[in-house]
């Protein structure tokens, strides 16, 4: 129970940025005249932010199933590497737990598994750390999209409450950056998305992932040669 | 206003792709032995995916104050990352960013 509690207190100062991001989302479902039960019924079994925003947008313009599924897999890829990295820790878990964790894996709540690995000493540490982000992910994240949905964007603009989800990543990636290593694949993949973005169906994203990992992974292989 | 049988089959569709996606290495995690040179590979993973998260967004962002061009989240995020290096409080730095992002749009 307590790395739980833990968990849920590594990503409480998130919560600034996910709150106006659900909003967003939930209100993009009202303009979409969704009915609250779809709207529940996209949340709860999708439950990614990105995807459920482009998927809905191509959806209110009729475009073709397999346009709007590639698109909102495409999005979702990256949950691919953090499956990987979450891996190793769920070796001895149940079933259940398994897929309790993959379900619940979200960007942010893999970010403060990666940023506090340091802390766990058993795998059974680690999930309990891991549930109880996702936990607290989940009922922020539900409640900000329902609220979007019912009052519209309700996050005064003036604050720019948006800008809160990217200080967030910053503030949970710097204590990832344990070495030079890290920090030349970093900035390789600051650079190289700049680049990238305007690629279609925001297929930018993982092609600058899948280079970067590249760049990481010729950078471990070096270091093993030397 | 979306089809209803259209909406369902692209969030059925959607839901098992993406719980497919998330799954598959974790439901693989106790029958796949994974080496210390994969294991060190995954600690690359948020360099990797984290940043292609945060400067598109915050350096295409279309911004109001004319002295800093326009990119006022820009300069402000390799503030608070700077900031972010010697005090690790993600709770400080987006505050110091919201407030930063505040004052100069005011200023």
């Amino acid at each position: 129970m307590k790395h739980f509690k833990m968990g849920v207190h590594s990503v409480l100062p998130i919560i600034s940025g996910i709150i106006p991001f659900g909003a967003v989302v939930g209100s993009a479902f009202a303009e979409a005249h969704l009915s609250f039960w779809q709207a529940v019924l996209m949340n709860t079994f999708l439950y990614a932010g990105a995807a459920q925003l482009a998927t809905t947008e191509l959806m209110t313009m009729n475009a073709a199933i397999v346009v709007v599924v590639a698109t909102g897999l495409i999005i979702n890829l990256r949950f691919l590497l953090y499956s990987a990295a979450m891996s190793p820790y769920l070796q001895d878990a149940s079933p259940l737990i398994k897929f309790l964790c993959a379900f619940s894996l979200t960007d942010q709540s893999y970010a403060a598994m990666s940023g506090n690995h340091d802390k766990f000493t058993t795998n059974q540490e680690a999930t309990s750390f891991y549930l109880g982000t996702a936990a607290c992910m989940m009922v922020t994240w539900h409640l900000s999209v329902m609220a979007g949905f019912i009052f519209g964007n309700f996050a005064p603009a003036a604050l720019s409450l948006d800008y809160a989800i990217p200080l967030s990543f910053v503030a949970l990636l710097i204590p990832t950056l344990r070495n030079k290593n890290h920090k030349i694949v970093a900035l390789f993949s600051s650079i190289i998305s700049l680049f990238f973005f305007g690629l279609p169906l925001k297929t930018g994203l993982m092609v600058t992932s899948l280079l970067s990992i590249t760049l990481a992974w010729i950078i471990i292989q070096r270091k093993r040669k030397t | 206003m979306i089809n209803g049988n259209y909406f369902l089959i692209n969030v059925t569709l959607l839901t098992i792709g993406t719980v497919i996606i998330r799954g598959c290495f974790i439901a693989l995690s106790a029958k796949v032995k994974i080496s210390g040179q994969i294991k060190e590979l995954f600690t690359y993973i948020p360099a990797a995916i984290f940043p292609a998260l945060i400067i598109p967004t915050t350096f295409f962002h279309q911004g109001t104050v004319e002295w800093l061009q326009g990119k006022e989240r820009f300069v402000i995020l390799i503030a608070c990352s700077l900031v972010c290096y010697f005090i690790r409080s993600t709770l400080f730095v987006i505050t110091l960013g919201l407030i930063l992002l505040y004052l100069v749009r005011v200023i």
